[in-house]
């Protein structure tokens, strides 16, 4: 909390974020992708939604996720993303690591460490 | 595993970026505007909304630029875009590009040709399991060790004076056999034998056939792990003495004889005559482990060799010493090596081989010899089979190669050439991306991008070619030229076609990179200021080659006109008989068992009816046959020499009906002719030729002199001399020779040449002298019927390729270096338009400017021509130096001309009288067109 409400998209977490979603919400297009991650994070954080573009072509690269255009729920043609059985298994992964890495964050952190 | 994922999938983005490019930027409008939407909804205006929305996505074009790059392979996708560019500039001028493409498909067209042959002949391993592990054994000794008899062919490599031989006795094989098998631990898993049988006769239903078939030890099969396709191999059971006859036909004969019938296992297939039971069939791709060349039929097993060549029996299993026939191999143990082999089973051999030494002849050899002229083995790799004889090919091949290989550089020049003018067209293209910054590195890129496109056009191209190319090569693999072995599958197998491409990658990026390098490295400041229309006409470098190219193909003509002179010279030589209006056959009524009294018989009957056939003048036969590279040697001594004192004396031989002089018409000059008194009961008489008479009695009369054949032990007394006639062939030195009558000579005329004399053409003959064989013997095949005349250009086969080749290749040549002038000198001259206005506006006449474009053209030929003849006299001088020894293929080349220098004249007249005139014809058209240049337009142009 230092000088501002906003802040940036911690580098490498992009791709959590949307592996999360996907499998939170199921198949959704980019720009729901992109709300998705500002209303969760009660809108601190500070997304410029192009970049999750580059970041959903890598992740389809790996064949963590897929594509396949479709209609969105107010009738406009729109490319939706869903995960793939390899995306949950490496969500997983990602999920566990997060946790671990922010465990220890937080042991260093908390005022009970001497 | 995912890098491959991410690789793939970029790769797969390259071929389809029009629509990926779509995709994206739907997707990116159809975000802004659910976000317009939302916006909407939740109050703004629309124009807020939009640019509200626009600030949140962040910069468009930006992150357009970052998928992009993470879409696709940059680098790749820059080549992709250098390609389309150079196709493009390809599509611009088509004529420069055909003729480069033509050029260099010609080129390496024959080359990927070549390259079969020496991936058939040189590089193919045998089609078995771990090829590696075979081992061919060979030996080499002193000469004065001797050998009981040998036969077949070997060129094994040794020092100088000492023998390399190849072939076997089986009594050796045996014991070296049985040491391997019992060694515990030896470095080999087996050791087997197998030996080539020429000239088997085998009756297929009623056709009687001369096949070539092969003898072989019973592990034979299971050691080189070759199953059959059809029934079952030959096994050790099959070769033991007083085991039933079997045979394994070759895929190829149960295909052409028995018309792949599966019901032929269990038959019996009649070899010379005697029975066998036909076993299995061995697979298409296996010829065997023999000579290259040789593909036997038929194979039997070691042990039944006796029962089918009966007393001419190689195999020494009965009374009668072995002969040395037999090749070795074998398999090694994983990890064992070539020497430890070797060493396994040299004292065995070595054994073996002196207790196989017969005594000596001569009384000046000693019985017993040097330790180190002992016999001691050699061990080489066997993957390919017998090898020996392969590499004796080597030579050829590699004097096509360079044939090839030049007409490949003059292909290459016709591209360094295109590519300079192009370049230099687009200097000022070039100077402008300079300048602006483009990396030379960059353009250097896009220049070779062009070169190698070409080169890999003019790869493929030269693919189709090489189809055709291999189609006229595989004339030279036929029997009788004897250039390339017969038989010989060429395949353009991967090995040949990732040749092709390394020889199109290379001469693409060697031949573009010197004018890539040029274009780019113009002078910025100069070559800004001029206007690119006063560039020099022609750089030096591309003159350069044009005379490079001038030169070659003189020198090439000049091969082409020595071998084209040397075979005019042979097919007209005078053979000292008359090859008109001959027929000849062969017939080996020995092998049909025929002997003594019976074949005495056989052959007079056969004489008189072929006596009495309507058209025929006369019917005679003799021992060897005439003007095919065959012969028969004898020692003889003369009078008053004995077998102890005596020299050693050589003279060809042939056993001749008496009529034989008459009918080939060769001139009687002193004493008599041969009578039908000379018979066995007469005494033996001979008949030598005018060479002998002043080789062996240059003062004397030699009519009533006696000499003594070493070959018999006879007295013959000479009552005639004829004149000299060609033997082996039309390049033979004349030989002495001694004719014997027939019925003297019982032990060696059971393989006899027929020569028919017709009164009209020859050809029509045949169906009748068949029928006159056919009706005395069913059994009897007739072999090698032919006319004479046409038997006798077939020995000069080899000649007639080699003029043939270079014809074909310096023709190529002066074409490709034609076609070079001419493009080279069009393009001048078109950079020359403004020039020549103005020259023909300050009155230039027509003929002027013809006369300069020409003499431009000229002068580069002219030094061609005279370099050619400075690199020319070189080569003469230096195949005359003692650089090249007396057996170097350099030397047998030359050896091939006959009646005509290497120097000769009129050849080099005619040669740079041809180059001339078809450079003035490639000289001419650009001339021409610069004739009609109109200054008025010239001036104005630009």
């Amino acid at each position: 909390m230092v000088r501002d409400s906003k802040h940036e998209v911690l580098p490498g977490t992009l791709n959590l974020l949307i592996l999360k979603t996907l499998d939170t919400l199921g198949p959704l297009h980019g720009y729901g992708i992109a709300r998705r991650i500002e209303q969760v994070s009660g809108d601190i954080l500070e997304l410029n939604q192009g970049t999750i573009y580059p970041a959903l072509l890598k992740l389809e690269q790996m064949r963590w996720i897929r594509t396949k255009w479709s209609t969105s729920e107010n009738n406009r043609r729109a490319k939706f993303y869903f995960l793939t059985a390899a995306g949950k298994k490496q969500l997983a992964k990602e999920e566990e690591e997060w946790q671990q890495t922010s465990a220890i964050v937080t042991r260093f952190l908390s005022p009970s460490e001497k | 595993m995912t890098s491959a994922h991410i690789f793939l999938s970029k790769l797969r983005a390259l071929f389809q970026k029009r629509k990926l490019e779509g995709e994206l930027a739907d997707e990116i409008q159809s975000h802004i505007e659910m976000q317009i939407e939302d916006l909407v909804r939740q109050g703004m205006s629309p124009e807020e909304a939009r640019y509200s929305a626009l600030r949140k996505f962040g910069g468009v074009e930006q992150i357009k630029e970052t998928y992009r790059a993470r879409r696709t392979l940059p680098g790749l996708e820059t080549l992709f875009r250098d390609i389309r560019y150079g196709l493009r500039m390809l599509r611009r001028s088509p004529g420069m590009t055909a003729v480069a493409i033509f050029s260099l498909a010609l080129g390496i067209g024959a080359n990927t040709a070549l390259f079969s042959v020496v991936d058939a002949v040189l590089l193919k391993t045998l089609p078995v399991e771990h090829p590696e592990q075979l081992v061919v054994f060979e030996w080499q000794s002193g000469r004065p060790f001797r050998v009981s008899g040998m036969s077949g062919t070997s060129n094994v490599d040794v020092p100088p004076g000492r023998r390399g031989v190849s072939m076997f006795r089986y009594d050796v094989y045996q014991q070296m056999q049985k040491a391997q098998a019992t060694e515990t631990g030896s470095p080999l898993s087996d050791l087997f034998a197998f030996g080539p049988m020429p000239e088997v006769t085998a009756k297929v239903g009623d056709q009687p056939d001369v096949i070539n078939g092969q003898a072989i030890s019973g592990n034979y099969y299971s050691t080189l792990r070759v199953e059959p396709i059809l029934g079952r191999a030959i096994t050790v059971d099959d070769d033991r003495s007083g085991a039933a006859p079997v045979v394994m036909l070759s895929y190829q004969f149960w295909q052409e004889r028995f018309g792949a019938n599966r019901d032929v296992i269990g038959q019996q297939l009649q070899l010379n005559q005697q029975s066998f039971t036909i076993i299995g069939v061995t697979p298409p791709a296996f010829n065997g482990t023999l000579q290259v060349g040789f593909y036997p039929s038929i194979t039997i097993p070691l042990a039944v060799e006796p029962q089918l060549r009966g007393e001419k029996s190689l195999l020494g299993a009965t009374s009668a010493s072995g002969v040395w026939w037999l090749n070795v191999m074998g398999r090694l143990q994983p990890n064992a090596t070539q020497q430890q082999a070797r060493d396994s089973l040299n004292t065995v051999f070595q054994t073996a081989g002196l207790a196989a030494m017969p005594p000596p002849r001569r009384s000046n050899q000693p019985a017993q010899i040097e330790s180190k002229d002992y016999p001691s083995l050699i061990v080489e790799a066997g993957s390919q089979g017998m090898m020996d004889r392969r590499k004796s090919y080597a030579p050829t091949i590699y004097g096509l190669f360079i044939v090839v290989a030049i007409v490949l550089l003059i292909a290459c020049v016709n591209l360094a050439n295109l590519l300079l003018a192009r370049a230099m067209s687009r200097g000022p293209e070039i100077k402008v991306r300079l300048a602006v910054g483009a990396g030379r590195w960059r353009l250097i890129r896009q220049l070779l991008t062009e070169s190698l496109l070409l080169a890999t056009l003019g790869g493929i191209v030269g693919v189709l070619f090489a189809y055709w190319f291999k189609g006229a090569l595989s004339v030279f693999t036929n029997e009788e030229s004897g250039l390339l072995p017969s038989g010989v599958n060429l395949i353009l197998s991967w090995r040949v076609l990732g040749f092709t491409l390394a020889v199109s990658l290379l001469t693409g990026v060697l031949f573009g990179l010197a004018p890539a390098w040029r274009a780019t490295k113009l002078d910025l400041n100069s070559t800004l200021k001029q206007t690119g229309r006063t560039t020099a006409s022609m750089s030096r470098l591309s003159k350069g080659l044009l005379v490079v190219q001038v030169a070659v193909s003189a020198l090439l003509l000049v091969g082409a006109g020595l071998f084209i002179r040397t075979l005019h010279n042979l097919q007209h030589v005078d053979l000292g008989f008359n090859q008109e209006n001959l027929l000849i056959f062969a017939l080996q009524p020995d092998k049909a068992g025929y002997k003594d009294e019976q074949l005495l018989r056989f052959y007079e009957q056969l004489l008189d009816r072929l006596d009495q056939l309507p058209g025929v003048r006369g019917a005679t036969f003799a021992r060897v046959q005439l003007i095919a590279n065959d012969n028969f040697i004898n020692d003889f001594l003369l009078p008053g020499e004995t077998a102890e004192t005596g020299a050693d004396h050589e003279t060809m031989r042939q056993m001749v009906r008496e009529n034989y002089f008459a009918t080939m018409e060769i001139p009687l000059l002193r004493g008599r002719g041969f009578t039908l008194r000379d018979d066995q009961h007469a005494p033996a008489v001979g008949i030598v030729n005018q060479t002998f008479q002043q080789r062996f009695f240059p003062s004397g009369d030699v009519v009533g002199k006696r000499i003594t054949n070493n070959y018999g032990n006879r007295q013959v007394e000479i009552v005639g001399v004829v004149a000299d006639t060609k033997y082996e062939s039309q390049r033979d030195e004349i030989k002495p020779l001694l004719y014997t009558p027939w019925k003297q000579e019982a032990a060696d005329i059971g393989d006899m040449h027929f020569a028919v004399r017709t009164t009209g053409d020859p050809a029509t003959l045949v169906t009748q002298v068949r029928a006159a064989v056919h009706d005395l013997d069913s059994n009897l095949p007739v072999t090698d019927i032919d006319t004479q005349s046409a038997r006798s250009e077939m020995t000069l086969a080899q000649e007639r390729l080699y003029a043939r080749l270079f014809t074909v290749f310096g023709a190529l040549a002066l074409a490709l270096a034609g076609i070079g002038l001419f493009g080279v000198l069009a393009y001048s001259v078109s950079q020359r338009t403004k020039e020549i206005g103005i020259r023909m506006a300050f009155g230039a006449q027509v003929r002027n400017v013809i006369v300069m474009v020409v003499c431009q053209g000229m002068k580069l030929v002219l030094i061609g021509l005279a370099i050619s003849s400075l690199v020319g006299y070189a080569l003469i001088r230096l195949l005359n130096s003692k650089y090249f020894g007396p057996n170097t293929w350099q030397q047998r080349m030359k050896g091939q001309l006959y009646g005509v220098t290497i120097g000769d004249p009129l050849t080099l007249v005619v040669i740079a009288s041809l180059l001339t005139l078809v450079a003035l014809l490639a000289c001419w058209f650009p001339a021409h067109r610069a004739a009609k240049v109109d200054p008025l337009v010239a001036l104005r142009y630009e």
